[in-house]
C-alpha cells in the first residue's frame, strides 16, 4: 500500500496536468482525450524510453553489496511506477552475482569487479554477458578508535596496516601522519572481507598500486590470502564487525560508512593532498578516467586518479545481463528497468553516497542496452 | 557403595577399620565435589537457554510492532517490517510437512512393523546418518537438483531441503513409538482376523498417536529454524511471495541472518523482532508437545 500510493498519486497529478493542459488548448476536453495521457505517462518513464511489459512479471537478481542499498531505493521506486513487474534483488556478494549469472539462476547478476576472461569462458556456450555500468563508488576505510574523530591514512601506510606490518595504533608511521591527533597503543583489528568481493578487487587493486609488499604478497583480486585480520560476509559484515570492535580498521563502500555512522580517513590522492571519500571526489576520479573507458565495459577501479579533490579509490559497480534474453517478456521488464536506473534512478545517487555515471559512459551504457535481444530480435530497437 | 566400608570393617583389624573411615571421609569429600561439578555442568547447559531466552525476549518485544507483522521490508530499514518472512517460513514448512510427514510416518510404520531385521537396520542407519548431515550439504543438494536444473531460486527447492531434514527425524521417532506399542495389542487385533495393515491403521497408530504427533512437531520445529537449507534454494526474498513457489522467498532466519549483520540500527531491531517470532513459534510448538503428552499422561 505504501509502496503504489505515491504512483498512483504522481499518475494522478500527471494525469490531471495533461487534462488541465488539455481543458487550455483546445474547447472541451472528451474522455477520451483523459485516459490517454494517463496511458502515456505509464508507459514512458522518459523520452524514448522502452517500454515496460504489461503483464505480470518477476525479476529475481543477486550480486554486489557494494550497490545494494542504491538497488534497494531503485527496485522500490521501479515498482510504485510498474507495480506488475516484481523485481528482486539479494545482496550476497560480487562473487556470488557472477557464480549464479553463469549458472543462469538469475534473471540479472551484479557485480562491482568486471568479469575475467577465465569468467567469461565458463558461460553456458554461445552466450555473452554485458556488463552494465550503474553507478560508481569509494572504498573507504572505516575505523573504530573511540576518541579520535580525524585519521589520515596514505597508500604504503595503509598497505603496512593490512599486511600486518603496523600492529599498534600508535605506531610512528601512522603517528607522522597524524600529528595534531591523540592515538591510542591498541592493537589494530583488520577486517576484511570473507567473501569474493568486488569492493575487495577495488581495494587490493590500490593497495598493490601503492605497496609492492602488497603486490607480491597478497596480491590483487575478488578474493586474496589475507595475512592477518578478521573476515566478515558482505559490505554490511565489514561495517558491522568495525562497529563492534573498538581498535578495528576495515574497507566499505562509502554508502555502508554513512549508514553505520562509522568514522571513515582521509586517505592521500595523487596531487598529495589528504581527501575524505566523497560522491564529488569519486565524480572527480569518474570525469578524469571518462577517456579511458574501455570498449568491453570492463573498467579496472579507477585508483589514484588525477587531481586535488579526487579520491583515490572509486570504481564501477556492473549489472551483469545476458546479451540474449531467453524469456522475451522478462528481457523487456529487464530493459526497461535498467534504462529507468540508468536515467532517472542516477538522482538517487549522490544522496545514498554513489556517483552518478559520467554523461559519457552513461550515454555508452544506454547505446549498449540497445543491443539486447530476444531470439535475435532487439528488445528496444 | 557405603555397605563397602561396613563389611571391610567387619572382616579385618582395626587398622582396616581406620582406613575404612578415612576413605568414607575421602568418599564423601569426592562425592560432595563431584556434585558439585555435576551441578555446574547442569547449569553451563541451563543458563545458555535462560540467557537467550532473556536478551531474545528483550531485544525482540521492543522491536516487535504492528508494522513487524504486517508490512515488507523498506530500503534501509525505513520503517517496513517482516511480512515478506514471516509468510515464506509458513508456507515453506507448511509445504515440506505437507510432503515429510506422511513419508515420515510411512517410513517409520514399514521399519516397526514390515521390514525384515535386516532392512530395518539399514533404513534405521540412513535415517540416522541423514539426521547428522549438515543441513547446508542438503542445501547444496537442493541446489543442484532444484534450482541449478530449472535456473531459478525458488521456494519449492527450499521446502524440499525442509523436506529432507524433517523425514529422518519423523521415521526415527515414528518407528520408536510404534516399537513401544505392546505386541498383544497387535496379536489381539490379527486374532479377531483384521488384515495386518487395518491393524496398524486403527490399532498401533492410534495407541502411539502423541508419541508420533510430537516427532512431527519437533520437526517441524527444527525446519522452521534452519537457515542454511534455503540460502542455495529460496535465496530470501524482499517481495511478500504467496504461493509463488517458482520465486524466491523469504524465510525467518533468513530475515534474521540478513539483518542482524546489517550496520544499520533499524535493521539490527527488525531481526530481533523476527528472532523473537521465530523463538515463540518454536516454544510454542515445544509446548504443545509437552501438553499434550501431560495431558495425556494425566488422562
Amino acid at each position: 500500500m505504501i509502496i503504489t500510493s505515491p504512483g498512483r498519486l504522481s499518475a494522478l497529478a500527471l494525469a490531471a496536468a495533461f487534462a488541465v493542459g488539455a481543458c487550455s488548448g483546445s474547447a472541451s476536453p472528451s474522455p477520451a482525450a483523459s485516459t490517454a495521457p494517463g496511458a502515456s505517462a505509464a508507459a514512458s518513464p522518459g523520452l524514448g524510453g522502452p517500454a515496460a511489459p504489461s503483464g505480470d512479471v518477476s525479476l529475481a537478481g543477486a550480486g554486489a553489496t557494494f550497490p545494494g542499498p542504491l538497488y534497494q531505493v531503485w527496485v522500490e521506486k521501479y515498482a510504485a511506477a510498474h507495480p506488475n513487474v516484481k523485481i528482486d534483488y539479494q545482496a550476497i556478494g560480487s562473487g556470488g552475482g557472477i557464480k549464479n549469472i553463469t549458472a543462469q539462476t538469475v534473471a540479472f547478476g551484479a557485480s562491482d569487479a568486471t568479469m575475467k576472461d577465465a569468467e567469461i569462458a565458463a558461460l553456458p556456450a554461445g552466450t555473452k554477458i554485458l556488463h552494465i555500468p550503474t553507478a560508481l563508488g569509494a572504498v573507504v576505510f572505516i575505523y573504530n578508535l573511540p576518541g579520535v574523530t580525524e585519521l589520515n591514512l596514505d597508500g604504503p601506510t595503509a598497505a603496512d596496516i593490512f599486511l600486518g606490518t603496523i600492529k599498534k595504533w600508535n605506531d610512528p608511521k601512522i603517528a607522522a601522519l597524524n600529528s595534531s591527533a591523540t592515538l591510542p597503543g591498541a592493537d589494530i583489528v583488520v577486517v576484511h572481507r570473507s567473501d569474493g568481493s568486488g569492493t575487495t578487487n577495488a581495494f587490493t587493486t590500490y593497495l598493490g598500486a601503492v605497496s609492492d609488499g602488497w603486490k607480491n604478497g597478497p596480491g590483487v583480486g575478488k578474493e586474496v590470502n589475507w595475512p592477518t585480520g578478521i573476515g566478515a560476509k558482505g559490505n554490511d559484515g565489514v561495517a558491522g564487525g568495525v562497529k563492534q570492535t573498538p581498535g578495528a580498521i576495515g574497507y566499505v563502500e562509502l554508502n555502508y560508512a554513512t549508514q553505520a555512522a562509522l568514522a571513515t580517513a582521509k586517505l592521500k590522492n595523487a596531487d598529495g593532498a589528504f581527501v575524505a571519500a566523497s560522491v564529488d571526489g569519486v565524480t572527480a576520479a569518474a570525469d578524469a578516467s571518462v577517456a579511458t573507458f574501455p570498449a568491453d565495459f570492463r573498467a579496472a577501479p579507477i585508483i589514484n586518479g588525477a587531481g586535488a579533490a579526487t579520491y583515490p579509490i572509486a570504481a564501477y559497480t556492473y549489472l551483469l545481463v545476458y546479451a540474449d534474453q531467453k524469456d522475451q517478456v522478462k528481457g523487456q521488464a529487464l530493459v526497461s528497468f535498467v534504462y529507468w536506473a540508468l536515467t532517472d534512478g542516477q538522482a538517487d545517487e549522490a544522496g545514498l553516497g554513489y556517483a552518478p555515471l559520467p554523461k559519457a559512459v552513461q550515454d555508452k551504457a544506454l547505446a549498449e542496452l540497445h543491443t539486447i535481444t530476444s531470439g535475435g530480435t532487439p528488445i528496444w530497437p | 557403595m557405603s555397605a563397602t566400608p561396613g563389611t571391610l570393617a567387619g572382616s579385618r583389624a582395626p587398622f582396616a577399620e581406620r582406613l575404612a573411615a578415612v576413605r568414607g571421609s575421602r568418599r564423601r569429600v569426592v562425592d560432595r565435589v563431584m556434585r558439585t561439578v555435576a551441578l555446574a555442568a547442569a547449569l553451563v547447559c541451563v543458563l545458555p537457554l535462560a540467557a537467550i531466552l532473556l536478551f531474545v525476549v528483550i531485544k525482540g518485544a521492543a522491536a516487535l510492532n504492528l508494522d513487524l507483522l504486517t508490512k515488507p521490508p523498506k530500503a534501509l530499514g525505513t520503517g517496513g517490517g517482516a511480512l515478506n518472512a514471516i509468510l515464506g517460513s509458513l508456507q515453506m514448512v507448511a509445504v515440506a510437512a505437507l510432503v515429510a510427514v506422511p513419508v515420515g510416518i510411512l517410513g517409520g510404520v514399514y521399519v516397526s512393523e514390515f521390514a525384515s531385521r535386516r532392512s530395518a537396520r539399514a533404513v534405521r542407519f540412513a535415517a540416522d546418518v541423514m539426521v547428522g548431515v549438515p543441513s547446508i550439504l542438503i542445501g547444496i543438494v537442493a541446489y543442484t537438483l532444484l534450482v541449478v536444473p530449472f535456473k531459478q531460486f525458488n521456494a519449492a527447492a527450499g521446502s524440499v531441503a525442509l523436506a529432507l531434514i524433517m523425514v529422518p527425524v519423523i521415521v526415527r521417532t515414528t518407528e520408536e513409538i510404534l516399537r513401544l506399542v505392546p505386541h498383544e495389542i497387535r496379536e489381539a487385533g490379527l486374532a479377531l482376523g483384521v488384515p495386518t495393515w487395518r491393524v496398524v491403521l486403527s490399532v498401533v497408530l492410534p495407541a502411539g498417536r502423541t508419541g508420533v504427533l510430537t516427532g512431527v512437531m519437533l520437526a517441524v520445529a527444527r525446519a522452521a529454524g534452519e537457515t542454511a537449507p534455503l540460502l542455495f534454494t529460496a535465496l530470501g526474498s524482499r517481495l511478500v511471495n504467496v504461493g509463488q513457489f517458482g520465486q524466491p522467498m523469504d524465510a525467518l532466519p533468513l530475515f534474521i541472518y540478513n539483518g542482524a549483520r546489517q550496520p544499520i540500527a533499524a535493521l539490527n531491531d527488525q531481526a530481533w523482532g523476527a528472532a523473537l517470532l521465530l523463538l515463540l513459534f518454536v516454544l510454542g510448538v515445544n509446548v504443545a508437545v509437552r501438553a499434550r503428552s501431560w495431558g495425556r499422561r494425566a488422562g
